[in-house]
């Protein structure tokens, strides 16, 4: 689910940076370090055009600037039970793994509907039911989340195909 | 979910209120609305009977906010520039941070904001810009209670 949230970010700057075209600098060190970054909680979607920053502060020691940057971002928490669109990265005997932006998913054996089968002699290896429903790399494919594990900066979940309307998508 | 039990315990006390509007009744009627808690298994102790949980709650949720923004959070603590009270000369501390700060920061190739003819320790140019009054450095001085007075290095007397 997408949210809109508050945040802070303090930035350094080296000292050759100073100079006329300061704000400009750190707003482009802002979006670049930050939009694209996940916490372990949530990924920055997209960071809004208007924000606070505060008064350099010289760095005891080094000489460099420090800014505290006050902005507002768009941000995608994944939830349990949420629906998504993913494309497939790779393809195992005992399932296959699912991009789905910045979360990686997993879709194991159990989770996959009993008539699709792994296809290990494929060129390349597919799951399929020998019909329509082909999942190879870079099939783009609706799961569910069944459950989440976050670490320091990377999300993992685990997905299932076992419901209605779930599966590869038709191209 | 407990805004919405709050919001409907708002209501009901106003609705009472309307109904029976007797000022000594007033004290009567917490009893009576505490008893109504009581029986619906409580309600949200934060939640004061005499505040009534009204407006926009976008709004609420970015005062509750506000506090968590610190770059704003600093600047309520500046105190305003016809109102400083402490010495108009720079301290000898001032002036040895100041100029080490600036020596470290054109060392490491931060434009320089004078003619420097020729001079190559960055010491000296901060010097120079020191006494030009070129330094684009400002002395924050904190006082006791957290407010801090804001002095640039060019309205410092040296």
């Amino acid at each position: 689910m997408f949210f809109l949230k508050e945040l802070e970010k303090t930035i350094q700057l080296h000292p050759s940076y100073f100079g006329p075209l300061i704000r400009s600098h750190i707003h482009k060190e802002l979006l670049q370090k930050e939009e694209g970054s996940s916490t372990g909680k949530y990924t920055i979607v997209c960071i809004l055009d208007s924000f606070d920053i505060s008064d350099g502060q010289v760095m005891p020691g080094s000489g460099s600037a420090e800014y505290t940057v006050h902005y507002k971002a768009i941000v995608w928490r994944p939830y349990k039970g949420e629906v998504m669109d993913g494309i497939v990265t790779s393809i195992l005997p005992s399932g296959f793994f699912v991009d789905c932006g910045s979360l990686q998913a997993f879709v194991g054996r159990n989770m996959i509907p009993s008539d699709i089968k792994f296809e290990g002699n494929a060129a390349p290896p597919q799951w399929t039911d020998g019909a329509d429903q082909v999942i190879e790399k870079g099939t783009n494919i609706r799961i569910k989340i069944k459950g989440i594990r976050s670490e320091v900066d990377k999300m993992y979940a685990v997905g299932t195909m076992k419901e209605d309307y779930l599966g590869p998508l038709s191209q | 979910m407990s805004d919405y039990g709050g919001d409907d315990g708002g209501f009901d006390d106003g609705g009472y209120d309307s109904g029976g509007a007797i000022d000594f009744d007033e004290e009567a009627e917490p009893e009576v609305m505490d008893d109504v808690d009581d029986a619906e298994g409580g309600e949200d102790p934060e939640v004061d009977d005499n505040i009534v949980v009204s407006g926009d709650a976008s709004a609420a949720a970015a005062s509750k906010d506000k506090v968590k923004n610190s770059v704003d959070a600093e600047k309520e603590k500046k105190v305003p520039n016809e109102n400083r009270t402490t010495t108009p000369y720079m301290t000898k501390y001032e002036k040895a941070r100041v100029l080490g700060t600036r020596a470290l920061q054109i060392s490491g190739n931060a434009p320089v904001l004078i003619d420097v003819e020729g001079m190559t320790d960055p010491l000296q140019i901060a010097a120079k810009e020191l006494r030009e009054k070129k330094i684009p450095l400002v002395v924050r001085r904190y006082l006791p209670d957290g407010f801090y007075e804001d002095w640039t290095c060019e309205e410092l007397l040296i």
